[in-house]
This record gives structure tokens, C-alpha cells and sequence, in this order.
């Protein structure tokens, strides 16, 4: 997948962009994600279900996936069914 | 006048448009005479800073390049983990995110608009050299009861934000007469504290200083507390990176009597725009500066240092002492990009033969140093980072 890719949960209202991917399935709320969303919305999986957060980073344990959300939504994000978790945020050092 | 070129520089565009400023605080408020060149350009004179073209002055983390369809993208990089984020800026997973090279070359593939967006939305500090400001340069976003204050009585100023802008505000709140406590996070102080300590020194002297864990729901409980008896609160963080902190300010000017409460931002406090990220020299950029200097000597650069930034403070503590004046509580959102173009504009209407010779001047001289000034004296102590944390949030709140 293509960093700067958006994708949409078939899910719920997430959308994120992507930074880094490599080969598995992306998910959200339990379903694949894809770049137009589908016009059956999939169930939402009670074990995806504890919500993305605008502006949040989130990763795998490998760093191979990196994912922004761009609009939050009830799912939850997760590669191969292995729940991504947020990326800790940094501060703005002096300005410039 | 304070404001002339020096023998080592020439002046500061919109230094004039500060001293007018600063002449009204001092005037209506009491504030002893600052001069706008001092203000705009102490960090850059006492860093030893040159005028910079198109890479910006100081540490240079600012850089304006063209794109392909003959715009300029100004991109500001000072945070590692922003660099990550670049391969999804360009859509190009093997970018060299460390070369200023292949980043400019990049750009140089894409079109402007495409790239504005698309950074905004990754929450880079991103500008294009021809957009115009969406956000009024000053917005009441909420307001709340009022309060009578008894003559004589020492407003209390909360300054939670961080860096140039706010921190200035709240400086020049303090040289009004103002109490004020610098709140910081245990976690992420203040970097200006560690990476300037000079101007830190110069905008933050004689504010009380205290330490707050926002991870901890006993401390934020205790600085709302303190916020709660304040007549003042500046913050500079994103609303949604407030309300992320459990901080409502909403709810607390709703409440609060009379609170003034001033929320810094690059490009606005409510919308779409509240979400994205300015700093200083980008803001300048978006607030049209880079574009008046090429309309003045045929190619843009950067305005100042990080002008945007001082610009604001200014602006940021006569509508305090403006809102303090009426009583009303009032949340007021601050754009630094709008209050750019609107000095600009300002200064235009004033003066703009004058204007566009300095603009003309500066955008010759990259390289040369700033305008040389005498160093402003401290008159109060700087105090140790978190030294006022237990007589500021005490444990139990006092009777």
C-alpha cells in the first residue's frame, strides 16, 4: 500500500492515511479496509470496537504499519486481526 | 521613533507596525515602552542569527521551495517524527526523508494545493506562499458571565503555552502588573527553557513556575482549581490536544466569571483549522509575508524570524487587556497566520511606500545579520523550573 494512501472502514466512519505498510490485510472494526467504501457496511466486531481518535498514530510492534487517522470512528485498528496501538506523541521543540 | 534600521541590518519588516502597537499598550494599559524591533527581533540579534531566503533564519528548520505548478511550499521539519511522515506527504515510499535535496525535489513534483492539503491533514507545519488566512486573526469562540474586579485588584494570569507567542503574551501581561504562573507538563516542558535559555530568560522572568503531570487526574484536578480563582489562561496547545487532556475551556469560561481565557493557534481556534499545525516561520508564509517580499524584489523568503510569533504575542496581550477591561468572560482564538496578513495588510494602509522599501531591503540582504540590539535587562528572577508547584497546587486547596 502506497504511504499517503486513505483508507476507509467498511466498518464504521474511520478513515486514515496510510505512512508505512507491507503486505497484510489492514483492518478496522474487523473488516478490510479499502479506498472506496463498500455499499454493504460490514458488522463491527466487538473485539475492533474501541474507537479510533483523530490526529492519533497508530502502529504494530514491528513498526511496519503506520497508520494516521483522518476521521475517527467506533472500530478499532488492527493488520491480520493484530490490534494496532497509538504511536506516543512529541513535543514541538523551539520554534522556527 | 525605536524602530531603524541598524548599521548591521536593515529593519525588520512590520517592526514599525509592533511599535504602534506597543505605543496603545502603554498608552491605554500602562505598559512600560517596548520597542517593536526589540520584541520581533531579540531572539534572532542575541543568537547571532543572518536574514535568511529561503531557508529560515536561526537553526533553518523552515525551508520555502518551488513546486511544479509554480507555486512555493514552505515545510517546516524540527520534529523527528515528523519526518516520518514525509513518504505519505510525497506518496513515495522510499523517499530519503534526511536529504533536503530529495525533499526539494519532491516537491518540485507535485502541485501546491495538493501538498497544503495533504500536510495539513498529516499535521505538518505546512504554508503555500499564495493562500489566504481562513480564520479571523482574532475570534471570540465562547462566552461566559461577567465579573466586576475592585480597583487596584492584580489579575492572576495561567500561561499553560509554550515556545514564543503565548509565553510573550503572558510576559507582557506580567510588565501590565499581572501574577502570572508558567504551568508546564512533567513531561514535556517547555524546550525554549532548555534550547534558548536567553530568550526564555527575557519572556518568561518573574512568572512563577509549577509542574503539572496531566497523566495524573489528582494534579489537572488541582490546576483546574487554580484556573477556576484565575482572571487569565493562555494556552497554545491544539483544542482537540486539550480536550485530549481532560482540559474544557468551554465549560470553564461558561462558568468562570470574567475569565479571559486566549487560545493560541497557527491557523484558528474552531473548524477544520483548529487541526492543523503553524509555527512561526510557516505562519508567515500562510499570512502572505513571503508573498509581499517577492512582489517587492522578485523572489519570496522568509520575513523576520519566526515573525508570526511575536506578532501574536503582542496582538495576544492587548486583547486580554481589552476583554480584562470589559469583564465579560470571553475564550479568544488567535490565528498567527491571520494576524500576519492582517499586520501586513495594517501596515500597508499605513505607510506602504515605506513598507515595500524595507520589504525590498530585507529581501536583499540574506545573509547579513540581523539588526544589532541592546540586551534587555532581566528585572525579576527566573524562576526554577517547577519551583511554585506546591505553593500554586497545593494538596488541599486553601479555605
Amino acid at each position: 500500500m502506497k504511504p499517503g494512501t486513505r483508507l476507509k472502514s467498511a466498518a464504521c466512519d474511520t478513515e486514515v492515511m496510510v505512512i508505512r505498510s507491507a503486505d497484510g490485510t489492514i483492518e478496522c472494526g474487523g473488516a478490510p479496509m479499502g479506498e472506496a467504501k463498500p455499499a454493504d457496511a460490514a458488522p463491527l466486531s466487538a473485539d475492533f470496537s474501541a474507537g479510533t481518535l483523530m490526529g492519533k498514530r497508530y502502529v504494530d510492534s514491528d513498526g511496519k504499519y503506520e497508520l494516521l487517522c483522518v476521521k475517527p470512528g467506533k472500530g478499532s485498528l488492527a493488520v491480520d486481526g493484530v490490534a494496532l496501538v497509538v504511536k506516543d506523541a512529541k513535543p514541538l521543540p523551539a520554534s522556527d | 521613533m525605536p524602530t531603524e534600521g541598524s548599521a548591521c541590518g536593515p529593519a525588520i519588516p512590520l517592526a514599525r507596525w509592533a511599535d504602534r502597537q506597543l505605543d496603545a499598550l502603554a498608552r491605554d494599559f500602562g505598559l512600560p515602552r517596548l520597542s517593536g524591533s526589540t520584541l520581533l527581533g531579540e531572539r534572532a540579534a542575541h543568537g547571532g542569527y543572518r536574514i535568511a531566503g529561503k531557508v529560515s533564519a536561526g537553526l533553518g528548520g523552515s525551508r520555502l521551495m518551488p513546486t511544479r505548478d509554480g507555486n512555493w511550499f514552505a515545510l517546516t521539519l524540527i520534529r523527528e517524527v515528523d519526518r516520518e511522515l514525509l513518504p505519505a506527504l510525497f506518496g513515495d515510499a522510499d523517499l530519503d526523508v534526511r536529504d533536503p535535496a530529495a525533499i526539494a525535489a519532491a516537491v518540485l513534483r507535485s502541485d501546491g494545493a495538493a501538498l497544503l492539503e495533504t500536510g495539513r491533514l498529516l499535521g505538518l507545519p505546512v504554508a503555500l506562499l499564495d493562500e489566504q488566512p481562513v480564520s479571523p486573526a482574532i475570534d471570540v469562540i465562547a462566552r461566559g458571565p461577567r465579573r466586576d474586579r475592585a480597583p487596584g485588584h492584580r489579575p492572576l494570569v495561567i500561561d499553560m503555552s509554550a515556545i514564543w507567542a503565548g509565553p510573550l503574551a503572558g510576559h507582557l501581561l506580567w510588565q501590565a502588573g499581572m501574577e502570572v504562573v508558567k504551568v508546564e507538563s512533567r513531561s514535556r516542558p517547555d524546550l525554549i527553557r532548555r534550547d534558548d535559555p536567553a530568550t526564555f530568560d527575557l519572556i518568561n522572568q518573574g512568572k512563577a513556575s509549577v509542574l503539572v503531570d496531566f497523566a495524573s487526574d489528582a494534579e489537572k484536578a488541582r490546576l483546574v482549581t487554580l484556573i477556576r480563582r484565575a482572571d487569565v489562561v493562555i494556552e497554545s496547545a491544539r483544542p482537540r490536544a486539550l480536550r485530549q487532556l481532560g482540559i474544557d475551556a468551554q465549560r470553564l469560561v461558561g462558568e468562570v466569571p470574567g475569565l479571559v481565557w486566549l487560545s493560541v493557534t497557527g491557523h484558528g481556534a474552531s473548524g477544520e483549522a483548529a487541526d492543523w499545525v503553524g509555527i512561526g516561520n510557516d505562519c508567515g508564509v500562510a499570512g502572505g509575508l513571503s508573498r509581499a517580499l517577492a512582489q517587492a524584489c522578485g523572489t519570496p523568503g522568509y520575513v523576520g524570524d519566526a515573525i508570526a510569533d511575536p506578532l501574536t504575542g503582542i496582538i495576544g496581550a492587548r486583547a486580554v487587556l481589552q476583554a480584562l477591561r470589559r469583564g465579560e468572560a470571553q475564550r479568544i482564538g488567535l490565528s498567527m497566520s491571520a494576524i500576519a496578513a492582517m499586520a501586513l495588510d495594517e501596515e500597508r494602509a499605513f505607510d506602504a511606500p515605506r513598507l515595500e522599501a524595507e520589504l525590498r531591503a530585507w529581501g536583499t540582504a540574506p545573509g547579513r545579520p540581523f539588526p544589532a540590539l541592546r540586551r534587555r535587562a532581566l528585572h525579576a528572577p527566573v524562576r526554577p523550573l517547577g519551583a511554585d508547584t506546591a505553593a500554586c497546587l497545593p494538596e488541599r486547596a486553601p479555605c
